[in-house]
């Protein structure tokens, strides 16, 4: 017992001792931004340290951006800045195993006087390996947008051609610090063409990436010969060679671009004939190549995200049986492709995602598609977490809530993968970000009419068919229980906008569906339209007459006159 | 039970790689056919016994032996698989234009199983193609071979792998286009078609002299010799020179096809075929003693200036002087009825049958250097075998079943409306296209010239 107290003292005098220094550097702060302490401590939150791990109520101590303890009887040093978890949930923070959110793509170098498209340099022609993610990236919206979703920890990949350069992982702490973790991470490559240049094809480029790291080799063996010996003629080193040197001792893996199953199989024949170590990225269709992967030993980034289900809710009940048959193979590949991510779990390849290319809103729902189509969410946040931490060779570091690992938390208001569940606080380097929840939304089962779902008003909507994108507005007005209202679309017949009363106008739960008749050059058209409203937004179709069906999107305007 | 489940999935994986490691091979017993061998007659009610996709046996009252299906072809004709010997099906790129020489380019890289024209060249009888790289370089990639094994998803399956390595070239107005009037480059003329050919040709030879020189320098004690440049493009064109790949030479007119016979004396290349080759049936002895034959067209022309002086005379007038002559498609349409193709060097030449047939069988085969393994009915051949309700070279035969290596992969009663191998999750109904382009041997290289394009005709 006194040796307890005896113990506490002295950290208690240490930490003192800590504050008093960091009070004696401190300097005038005029912005008043910055933070008051970077102790925090989370009382009594449901803690989930990794993957696979059950929630236990716990207290979080994190100093310095480091995870100083965590258990239910911790000394909280008093300049420590308390977070109230008892309703919280939290997880490690998210890795994004290959993001391009807030990079900017440099400009293209002009042309040289002599610039022959067949012979172009190199940096012309996309193969720029010397470059480094870090010099085309900055904190912007983006990846504030992504730290909202819960990500920590970012592999930021450079944009660019066929080699673009150098990938490096970064954590979104401190918005003036360049958060750089790891530098060289990978080699960011795809299967694009220069356009009008050599190479321009997906063949040209393969045939050049063997040129490219069959070179970088001959070079290699002939700078150790230049070193070791005189008399021997300098080696041709340039900077592609020296962007090339960690790729070919293998020491930084080649991320290529793969998001189709031939992409794939491309990326890993060159795997096989020249022996880089490989990341695979950008995965959309890899149902069928599992095995092969699986056996290439390659990691593998599938794209947060799932194909939207436009297609499949745009089918008609009364098209022909030809058209039909054609449906069910949509709807078919359609479930197959959200399945996928559980059958790479099936097959044990340790996968992480990546958000290059995706809607950061969208994330959540892509996750929650896969979860209910065969992922576990076990696995799930193995791929956010724990999967991206040892591929990137940070496990000691990142990807679980663990005493001396960086502070990279999520906190939650439910357990993660649950419908409402919303992200109150991510913690990034020991840095703390809060964001506002919303109040859980009420269950309008119980046919409590005033909660209901409103829909007067004036609706701005779009619509996407073959003849171009359409829209125009739907006004809807609310008599007593009744609806009534207008929409204007675009005339058939010529330029400009027509309007039509609306009619059958349904409202079941949150599905709104309603009818209205177009005159197209003498014939008489019926235009249905039937979506789902969440909030101030409509996401449905538009089915006209025997032409088949499109989407149709509309967003609620805030204004004043439907209220009359 | 999780974890069976997971150890059952490994092993079927396991298995699953096994058999993709490997293409398939089946066997078949065709009762009672008339079997057109192309090299061998016509025989009449004749057995063809297929085992493990090869052929085991032609002859008469052959029994199946156990677990071996039985076809009867009882007033049916069988004959070889169709053999394209220029096409551009199943391959997601077609030319990497951005150079006058692109020998390092591949097509087996770039080559697509799921393409729906596979298919479609089953339907007409057509076993292997040609997947040549396109026409817009002096000289081109590399093609593939491909075998219309429809079904699966892996490139490797349908590459036939024991065909040897054949390569692109182009003389005349494409090169010439692309790159001189295109980009301001060489070859601007004919001249510069057949310099940039020899220079390449001698540039290969200093590259391969170099190669030779360090490999012997470095194995001695005390060298300073440094690796050269590792460059495949020149190794390619080295590989022709030593005779390991053949070449095929997109041409039409007599004088370029002389030059480059001549070329290929000077550097004693004798592998070579000659493709198009419209006024062929001008320097006709030339290409029967210096080359290994043309693959022509039928009857097509007129589609540009250096194309007019042609005539549906050409593949006789080629095959009686002794060249061997093959019938091509260069087409997603004209491959669906080669025969028709064919027979027409009967209207036009008076060919007998097994010539005409010759034309789409065994001389096309001899042209892709696989004429030992297939393009015939013979005892020991691969078994690609294609059954016609009447005589294939009939204006109305219909092709019913189509065979490779044994396996069925086409049968008009099993004919599914929705052959796609691949369908887009979010695309509703795509638009499917019968005609996609007469001939695509200019595919990929529109935007080297968007503004000549709609000037110029492109074939």
């Amino acid at each position: 017992m006194k040796r307890t107290l005896f113990k506490a003292s002295v950290i208690c005098m240490l930490l003192g001792g800590l504050m008093i220094s960091s009070v004696g550097f401190a300097q005038s702060d005029p912005t008043g931004k910055k933070r008051i302490t970077s102790s925090y401590a989370i009382t009594n939150a449901t803690v989930f340290t990794g993957p696979g791990k059950a929630g236990v109520k716990s207290n979080i101590l994190i100093q310095d951006g480091i995870i100083a303890g965590i258990g239910s009887n911790l000394n909280i040093p008093k300049d420590a800045k308390l977070i109230a978890g008892d309703s919280l949930f939290i997880y490690p923070g998210f890795i994004d195993g290959a993001s391009t959110a807030g990079i900017t793509k440099p400009k293209d170098p002009e042309r040289p006087e002599n610039f022959v498209s067949s012979n172009p340099p190199d940096e012309i022609a996309g193969i720029t390996p010397w470059r480094s993610a870090t010099d085309q990236f900055a904190m912007d919206s983006k990846v504030e947008e992504l730290r909202k979703s819960g990500f920590t920890v970012l592999q930021i990949v450079p944009e660019g051609g066929m080699i673009a350069g150098k990938a490096a992982i970064v954590v979104l702490g401190d918005s003036k610090s360049p958060n750089l973790l790891k530098a060289n991470t990978a080699l960011a490559t795809s299967f694009k063409g220069s356009r009008g240049m050599y190479p321009g094809t997906a063949a040209g480029v393969m045939a050049k990436f063997r040129d490219v790291y069959k070179n970088a080799e001959l070079t290699k063996v002939n700078a150790e010969k230049f070193t070791a010996s005189s008399s021997v003629k300098r080696p041709g080193i340039n900077d592609t060679y020296v962007g090339m040197k960690d790729v070919i001792s293998k020491s930084t893996p080649v991320m290529f671009s793969a998001s189709s199953e031939l992409e794939i199989r491309r990326a890993l024949k060159l795997q096989k004939e020249l022996g880089f170590n490989l990341i695979l990225t950008d995965l959309e269709n890899y149902e069928g190549v599992i095995p092969e992967m699986k056996a290439s030993g390659a990691k593998v980034l599938v794209k947060a995200e799932v194909p939207d289900d436009k297609a499949i809710k745009a089918q008609k009940d009364d098209a022909s049986e030809d058209v039909k048959a054609q449906y069910a193979r949509v709807k078919e590949a359609y479930d197959k492709s959200i399945a996928q991510a559980g059958k790479l779990e099936d097959s044990g390849i340790p996968f992480a995602f990546t958000t290059a290319g995706v809607k950061t809103g969208d994330i959540g729902k892509a996750l929650k598609t896969m979860i209910d189509n065969g992922l576990s969410e076990t696995a799930a946040l193995a791929a956010l977490t724990t999967n991206p931490a040892a591929m990137m060779g940070m496990s000691r570091e990142i990807g679980t809530i663990e005493k001396g690992k960086m502070a990279n938390l999520v906190l939650t208001t439910d357990s993660l993968f649950k419908e409402d569940s919303q992200i109150k606080h991510v913690i990034a380097d020991g840095y703390v970000f809060d964001y506002e929840t919303k109040a859980k939304k009420k269950a309008t089962e119980d046919g409590n009419a005033t909660d209901a779902v409103k829909i007067a008003g004036n609706w701005d909507y779009t619509t996407e068919s073959p003849a171009g994108s359409g829209g125009g507005v739907l006004a809807i007005k609310k008599d007593g229980n009744e609806y009534s209202g207008t929409i204007s679309y675009d005339d058939p017949g010529g330029s400009g906008k027509l309007t039509a009363p609306i009619r059958d106008i349904k409202l079941d739960g949150n599905s709104l569906s309603f009818a209205f008749d177009v005159n197209a050059q003498g014939m008489a058209i019926v235009v249905e339209i039937s979506g789902t409203i969440d909030g101030t937004s409509m996401d449905g179709t538009m089915s006209i007459g025997q032409f088949g069906s499109f989407p149709f999107e509309a967003t609620l305007t805030p204004t004043l006159t439907a209220k009359l | 039970m999780k974890k069976i489940n997971y150890f059952l999935a490994a092993l079927l994986s396991l298995s699953f790689s096994f058999a993709s490691a490997q293409t398939q091979k089946g066997s078949v017993l065709i009762k009672n056919a008339t079997v057109l061998t192309v090299t061998k007659g016509t025989l009449q009610n004749t057995d063809v016994l297929v085992q493990d996709g090869i052929i085991k046996k032609v002859g008469t009252n052959l029994s199946a032996p156990s677990g071996v299906k039985t076809v009867d072809a009882t007033g049916k004709y069988l004959m070889p698989g169709i053999i394209d010997a220029h096409s551009h099906v199943g391959l997601d790129v077609v030319n990497e234009a951005t150079s006058p020489i692109t020998s390092e380019v591949q097509m087996k890289d770039v080559v697509n199983p799921t393409e729906v024209g596979i298919y479609r060249a089953l339907a007409g009888g057509v076993t292997i193609s040609h997947a040549m790289h396109g026409s817009a370089n002096v000289i081109g990639g590399q093609n593939a071979t491909l075998k219309h094994r429809w079904g699966t998803k892996n490139p490797d399956d349908i590459i036939m792998m024991d065909a040897p390595r054949t390569i692109k070239f182009a003389l005349g107005e494409n090169p010439t286009r692309v790159h001189g009037r295109g980009n301001g480059i060489q070859p601007s003329s004919r001249m510069g078609v057949e310099a940039v050919i020899r220079n390449g040709f001698n540039e290969a030879i200093q590259y391969k002299k170099a190669w030779v020189d360090y490999n012997s320098a470095s194995g001695q004690k005390g060298n300073t010799a440094t690796a050269p440049k590792y460059n495949e493009r020149l190794q390619t064109l080295a590989d022709i020179l030593d005779g390991k790949i053949i070449i095929h030479c997109h041409s039409y007119r007599a004088d370029e096809i002389y030059m480059l016979i001549n070329v290929a004396r000077d550097f004693n290349i004798t592998k070579l075929v000659f493709q198009h080759t419209n006024e062929g049936f001008k320097v006709a002895p030339e290409i029967a003693k210096y080359t290994m034959g043309a693959s022509v067209f039928a009857d097509w022309w007129a589609y540009k200036f250096e194309v007019y002086y042609s005539t549906a005379f050409n593949a006789a007038i080629l095959n009686a002087n002794g060249a061997i002559t093959s019938i091509n498609s260069d087409s997603a349409e004209l491959i669906r009825h080669l025969y028709h193709e064919a027979a027409k060097t009967q209207r036009y030449g008076g060919m007998t049958d097994d010539e005409a047939l010759a034309m789409i069988t065994i001389n096309p085969a001899f042209h892709l250097g696989i004429s030992d393994l297939v393009g015939s009915i013979e005892e020991g051949k691969q078994a690609d075998l294609v059954i016609f309700d009447t005589h294939p070279l009939s204006t109305y035969t219909v092709p019913q079943m189509t065979f490779v290596d044994g396996v069925k992969y086409f049968d008009i009663k099993e004919d599914k409306n929705d052959q796609r191998l691949t369908v887009s999750p979010t695309e509703m109904v795509e638009d499917v296209y019968l005609f996609q382009e007469t001939e695509r041997c200019m595919q990929d290289t529109e935007h080297l010239f968007e503004m000549t394009s709609t000037l110029f005709n492109q074939n």
